[in-house]
């Protein structure tokens, strides 16, 4: 009886050790970042989308589409004046990192794609990325972007921007079904 | 004495059935008072959806959402100018009405006129 407890207690030591040794590992890997730089990923985030809507308006003749870019602009550019407002009020210059770039890398890639493409092919180019880009996103506010920051304002900010990405991308899937 | 008895019994008879006309001619004709109700339009929904009002109630929509809004029939027949944040806007619906946000078509809210 007494093997069988000496057992069962080195394996909930084992355990406890690998999953605190997890937990470790996690937090070392998981990027950390500033307010600031927060802002920025929150401002380019939005800036981006408000890019492809205007080659969308430029480039689509299709209804749906026009109309979802049109919402995408004005909605995004919103949030935008808002987080641009808030850093203004609370002393925050946003600050470029590594995130923002990585941002912008795929900015140019999917600017040159939709650049390159038209009609039918280019609107189901600009809604199926609609589609992943706001999926990205609202993950990144979720995980990363809500949990690290600090300035409570700057994360009800963030908190209250979620509702409006969830619509948009239910919206975006909802036109995404009439090109498959 | 017999007569006088026989002249107030018939009076309460006559007492009663016109006060028993008054009440059913009052309450056929009885209206209720026209109430304002409140759709909050926040995190890209009508809060409630599905309301329930009577002939001559007003509804008020709200905005208190970070974008803005439009409240539309979802045939078109009538529709709100865009509702930016803080606006309001009113309307007395004369029957049961589906609406939607043509903004963010996924927005739905219904209206139940209950007679």
């Amino acid at each position: 009886m007494k093997s069988i407890q000496k057992f069962a207690w080195t394996c909930t030591g084992i355990l406890v050790f690998f999953l605190g040794f997890s937990v470790y590992l996690f937090a070392q890997d998981r990027p950390h970042y500033t307010d600031p730089e927060i802002a920025s990923i929150a401002v380019t985030a939005n800036q981006i989308d408000v890019n492809y809507a205007d080659i969308a308006l430029e480039k689509s003749e299709d209804p749906a589409i026009r109309r979802f870019a049109q919402t995408m602009k004005d909605d995004h550019n919103a949030v935008i004046k808002m987080a641009v407002d808030l850093a203004e009020k609370l002393g925050v210059t946003p600050a470029d990192n590594a995130f923002t770039r990585e941002l912008l890398a795929g900015e140019k890639e999917m600017t040159d794609k939709l650049n390159d493409a038209s009609g039918k092919d280019f609107d189901k180019i600009y809604i199926d990325n609609e589609v992943a880009y706001h999926d990205a996103v609202i993950g990144a506010v979720k995980t990363i972007l809500i949990p690290e920051t600090e300035n409570e304002e700057l994360k009800n900010l963030l908190i209250k921007v979620s509702p409006t990405l969830q619509a948009h991308l239910d919206h975006a899937l909802m036109v995404q079904k009439e090109f498959q | 004495m017999k007569n006088s008895r026989t002249v107030s019994i018939r009076n309460i008879k006559w007492g009663c059935l016109f006060l028993g006309m008054s009440l059913w001619i009052t309450g056929c004709t009885e209206k209720k008072t026209p109430v304002k109700h409140t759709v909050v339009i926040e995190e890209m929904e009508y809060h409630p959806a599905e309301i329930t009002i009577h002939p001559g109630d007003t509804i008020e929509f709200v905005n208190q959402d970070i974008v803005d809004h439009d409240v539309t029939e979802k045939d078109h027949q009538w529709a709100s100018p865009v509702l930016k944040n803080g606006d309001v806007w009113q309307m007395i619906p004369k029957q049961s009405e589906d609406y939607y946000c043509s903004i963010h078509v996924i927005m739905k809210g219904c209206i139940r006129l209950e007679k």
